[in-house]
């Protein structure tokens, strides 16, 4: 699946680049808005990460220019800008996501895996890893077919997981992807490293294997 | 004191001690003038007298006249001039001006003595002393009450400036808008009022607006250090060492980022840009914060009792968003495990109290940015301000106090 990657700054490009390339992703990249204009009419892709403030341009017509040519890409937008409107403005004219720099990369392929998922599989809303499989829609997750009893928090700590599969996810990453921007508790790690343990317990209670390491208390790991 | 006050006080003073000194020279002077008259007077009178001697060789008979007395002695005194003085003379009410001279008739001298009342010179001085000093009078009022209503409609403009100064804020993008007046000093004065404040609002929202671009400037090399330490924790070959180092390096980014953007949103408040207001159901939006953090407040061990009205006030939702997030963020974070937190959601005002084991805050500097209780404090110090600014914004007040190791908020709308 080809993703691509518009952003001026390059380091960042280098990094979110190379974070998503795995066996899934193949990553291109565009600096500015004519050759990113350029590319999205000449080719199609499975996601766009794009950002609104680019040389030459916004990011936002790049976009409209897409919906108007009625393509299918999905499209993550990040922008500098967190305001309430610039995210509606985005999604109203089509953007799939919105994220807001600085984020994490293991939230940007959490968010790029989503949009991908919702783009191919209409309709039939499951992932599965191994012997775990996750309803998207009914937000429930199943280990050889038994269900799971898993609260809301450790379902989203799950699917954060499968989304950054074999790499290592601070405890800043999680704690910002499950408590948000805005709640400043995010600093108390103690809450996530109750959350995962409790998840640990409850997949390795119903039969799976165990896939969640600590890394030096530093993060954690999903190795499959 | 008023410059009124002030002015006719100095003005009165001055007045009075003019009149009061003028007065008391005109009295010497008239009654100097009056008293020369009275001299001349008699001295015609010597005159009379001196003619009649010489004509009739003997003193003339003193006539008793109203007000007017002569008398002769025998005297081998020699007096020289004539001598007047004023003098009350026995058996007699009023003073009298007397003229004593030396007349020889025949051979004797004798000492005459004229004496003319000075009843009626008395009582013009004292008439018009009695003119001056109710002149005095008439003036003073008059010119009190010139002070009050002339000098009151004369700074009307000054007061109308000041009302207008009054309502100025530096962050309001208005423009003041002074009546004209024609007085150049008032004119003058507004003038340069206008100039400094607009003067003032062009620096402060240059300020805002550079407090606002290096807050946006800072996201992109931040999101970039975040990005390039996600990507190091991926190599397998870091020691524990090098884990703690970036444990270290991942909280000073979140710290950074997130102080960049409590900043980035206070200059955002102070731009307006939060200005849209809806009406908000806050029993629902505080219901949806309950749901957010019931798993949070879990874990912690909290207990959280509410009791919510169904009550709706016109606010940001945004901003909304963030003062209950801010709020209950607070509660949270300074109770202990155990503790409590109680959320109480009336017709006119919402209040939040937490358990704590942190004493009262100096409610003096609790919202100053910045300010925070302990210095080791993992807090920017900005939340309390952020909480204080929504508030403000969204004409709410916001209250603490601090009873039974309770910390208490209470915002009334």
């Amino acid at each position: 699946m080809k993703v691509l990657v518009i952003e001026d700054e390059k380091e960042l490009s280098d990094s979110i680049c190379t974070y998503l390339a795995n066996e899934q992703f193949v990553c291109e990249r565009t600096f500015d808005f004519g050759s990113s204009m350029e590319k999205i009419l000449l080719y199609d892709y499975a996601c766009i990460v794009l950002d609104v403030n680019l040389p030459g341009g916004s990011g936002l017509d790049i976009l409209k220019e897409l919906k108007n040519q009625n393509k299918t890409d999905g499209v993550l937008i990040i922008s500098a800008r967190n305001s309430l409107d610039d995210k509606v403005f985005a999604l109203k004219t089509g953007a799939d996501d919105y994220l807001t720099k600085p984020f994490h990369l293991p939230e940007l392929a959490a968010r790029v895996n989503a949009i991908i998922r919702r783009k191919s599989f209409d309709g039939k809303n499951e992932i599965t890893c191994n012997e775990l499989k996750l309803d998207l829609g009914q937000k429930n997750v199943r280990v050889n077919d038994n269900p799971v009893d898993l609260t809301k928090k450790e379902y989203e700590l799950l699917l954060y997981f499968i989304s950054n599969k074999n790499r290592v996810i601070s405890k800043n990453a999680i704690a910002e992807h499950l408590w948000g921007d805005n709640m400043d508790v995010a600093d108390s790690y103690d809450f996530i490293y109750t959350h995962i343990k409790n998840l640990r317990k409850k997949l390795l209670q119903a039969g799976a294997a165990d896939y969640i390491k600590s890394v030096y208390g530093m993060g954690y790991k999903f190795s499959v | 004191m008023k410059l009124f006050t002030k002015y006719n006080r100095i003005n009165l003073l001055t007045t009075i001690i003019i009149f009061v000194l003028s007065a008391t020279a005109f009295y010497f002077v008239i009654r100097y003038i009056l008293l020369n008259q009275v001299d001349n007077d008699l001295m015609i009178e010597e005159g009379e007298i001196e003619t009649y001697a010489l004509e009739h060789k003997e003193l003339p008979e003193p006539i008793p006249v109203k007000g007017q007395r002569i008398s002769y002695t025998l005297s081998d005194k020699d007096l020289k001039k004539r001598q007047f003085a004023t003098d009350h003379l026995a058996g007699e009410k009023d003073s009298y001006r007397v003229l004593r001279f030396k007349i020889t008739v025949k051979e004797n001298t004798y000492i005459a003595t004229v004496a003319k009342s000075l009843q009626s010179t008395d009582d013009l001085t004292m008439s018009i002393l009695l003119i001056s000093l109710a002149t005095i009078f008439v003036i003073m009022a008059a010119s009190l009450i010139i002070n009050r209503v002339v000098l009151k409609r004369l700074w009307q403009p000054f007061y109308r400036s000041l009302d207008i100064l009054k309502n100025f804020r530096v962050d309001k993008k208005q423009t003041l808008d002074f009546p004209s007046t024609q007085i150049d000093e008032f004119e003058f004065m507004n003038q340069t009022i206008q100039k400094t404040t607009n003067q003032a609002q062009q620096e402060y929202s240059l300020l805002k607006e550079f407090t606002e671009n290096a807050s946006h400037e800072m996201q992109t090399p931040l999101a970039i250090i975040r990005s390039k330490l996600d990507l190091l924790i991926q190599d397998e070959n870091l020691s524990e060492d090098q884990s703690k180092t970036m444990q270290s390096a991942y909280s000073a980014i979140e710290k950074l980022s997130r102080l960049n953007q409590s900043l980035l949103l206070l200059a955002k408040i102070e731009n307006n840009q939060y200005a849209e207001t809806t009406r908000i159901n806050l029993m629902d939006k505080i219901t949806e914060k309950l749901n957010a953090f019931h798993e949070l407040w879990h874990n912690q061990n909290i207990s959280v009792s509410s009791s919510l009205k169904d009550v709706s006030v016109d606010l940001n939702s945004e901003l909304t968003d963030i003062l209950l997030n801010n709020l209950l963020s607070n509660a949270t974070r300074h109770n202990f495990a155990g503790g409590s937190i109680k959320i109480i959601l009336k017709e006119k005002e919402l209040e939040i109290s937490n358990s704590s084991l942190e004493k009262e805050l100096n409610s003096q500097k609790m919202f100053l940015r910045f300010f925070s209780q302990d210095k080791q404090s993992r807090y920017n110090g900005l939340g309390l301000s952020i909480i204080k600014r929504i508030s403000d914004v969204s004409g709410c007040s916001l209250r603490y106090n601090f009873t039974g190791n309770k910390h208490r908020f209470t915002l009334s709308w």
